[in-house]
């Protein structure tokens, strides 16, 4: 059985009021191309549906349709007729999954490591900085670790992203 | 102001041969375009951003602090960067409260966001330049019919990008058609690649890529020109193993819209690394030549 959670709708609408407005005419899921490859089991819709409904478990735990999936386009955001920033408030569900531990793609936690250790998220290696030589480019002046650390600190992204996956 | 490069991650760290043909492009039409250090990952509009924002917020802030220091405009090379940094800028120009709660985090580090760079994608200061792109040719891509894949990032979400039609792009054909090649029509111009779902699932990925690659056929194209480094990988890495998976004989050399350029400038071949291409380039080059 599925849960309501106003709490979880408020949560949102604080961050994104434009939720509010949807009348769930379903422009969204038509110009959504990961909704047309797979027959609409994503369903940029259905996931605004949800949150109007506090349906948070469904959303989070369950993650079902998967908010992963939206390729982050902005078609729908451009078609909506309600101005319904769907892509920000997706943002917003997927930043609740990663802060309460729930699971999520190895990929994203991949590049959060490499930022964390690297700041980039694709460090620059030895082969291709010999490439860049060869090719007559400029040495990229590297990022000053310490105060991307120090900055990651403050907004306490290690700990938020749990690239141990302990809940 | 002058510009300086952010070059983010993907170019510099995987893909130089782009930057190249950028840097070349610049340089050809006479544009000064400086080098900015210390630049860290933009964040990634598809990846870390979609995480943590407070951290997107912080990470996207010192970038654009960097610029300001050294009083410079943003130029990107890469379309996600754009999104990421305009998205940051909007932000926080739009939002007192959370500017002043991003500049608490930035103070630990001795900078202050102000808001008074500008920021641009590669393509938007090329088409501002594009009489002079026209002058400059020195060898017209005849006949060469080009797919133009502007894609996502390049154009929305247009309240924050606000440049070119959300819905009916035609810039990046215009700088096509103006180094003599033919920028042609195709059903899915205006979709995405698939590249971002490749982290949650390659399959989907691999599906979209093949029904933009199908359009492609279909209408005729020689070749592919895009203005993302996400969207050249997505088109020159993965043609194969959608072959491979399906049967099919896809093989559309991919450019970046400045290679295409800097060929027409006349640049030579070997100067832009176009060995470094996946998909081989020569059947294009001889078609140009």
């Amino acid at each position: 059985m599925q849960m309501v959670d106003f709490e979880f709708r408020n949560e949102i609408i604080k961050e994104n009021f434009s939720l509010n407005y949807c009348y769930q005419c379903g422009t969204c899921s038509s110009s959504c191309p990961v909704a047309f490859i797979t027959n609409g089991e994503f369903n940029p819709r259905k996931i605004i549906e949800q949150s109007l409904l506090g349906l948070k478990d469904l959303l989070i735990k369950d993650q079902k349709p998967n908010v992963w999936l939206c390729c982050t386009c902005h078609m729908c955001v451009e078609e909506c007729p309600q101005n319904v920033f769907l892509t920000e408030i997706f943002e917003r569900i997927k930043n609740m999954i990663v802060l309460i531990g729930e699971p999520y793609p190895e990929t994203f936690k991949m590049q959060a490591k490499s930022i964390i250790e690297n700041g980039l998220a694709i460090p620059l290696s030895q082969p291709i900085i010999r490439r860049r030589n060869q090719l007559g480019l400029p040495n990229v002046e590297s990022v000053n670790i310490n105060e991307i650390n120090k900055l990651l600190k403050a907004t306490n992204f290690e700990k938020k992203v749990n690239l141990l996956g302990e809940s | 102001m002058s510009y300086s490069y952010f070059l983010g991650c993907v170019i510099p760290g995987r893909l130089p041969f782009l930057e190249i043909s950028a840097r070349k492009t610049f340089e050809e039409i006479g544009m000064k375009v400086g080098d900015q250090a210390k630049c860290s990952c933009c964040p990634d509009p598809t990846g870390a951003a979609q995480l943590d924002h407070e951290t997107f917020l912080a990470l996207g802030a010192r970038n654009l602090c960097l610029f300001e220091e050294s009083n410079n405009h943003i130029l990107s090379l890469c379309s996600g960067c754009t999104e990421s940094l305009k998205t940051v800028k909007h932000i926080l120009d739009n939002d007192d409260e959370k500017k002043k709660e991003i500049n608490s985090n930035l103070k630990i580090i001795g900078k202050t966001y102000k808001g008074d760079i500008d920021i641009k994608h590669f393509a938007e200061v090329l088409y501002e330049n594009i009489k002079k792109i026209k002058e400059k040719v020195k060898k017209p891509l005849k006949d060469l019919k080009v797919a133009g894949h502007p894609g996502c990032h390049y154009l929305r979400p247009s309240e924050i990008i606000n440049w070119d039609d959300p819905l009916n792009p035609k810039t990046l054909d215009e700088l096509i058609e103006a180094i003599g090649a033919d920028p042609i029509e195709y059903d899915m111009k205006n979709d995405c690649c698939g590249n971002p779902v490749e982290k949650t699932d390659k399959e989907i990925s691999l599906s979209m890529l093949e029904s933009k690659l199908k359009s492609m056929k279909e209408a005729g194209a020689d070749c592919i020109a895009c203005v993302c480094p996400a969207c050249y990988q997505q088109f020159d890495f993965n043609q194969r193993e959608i072959n491979k998976n399906n049967n099919t004989d896809y093989n559309f050399p991919v450019f970046y819209i400045t290679e295409l350029i800097a060929l027409a400038l006349g640049i030579n071949t070997e100067e832009l690394g176009l060995n470094f291409h996946r998909i081989k380039v020569n059947d294009v080059l001889q078609k140009i030549n």
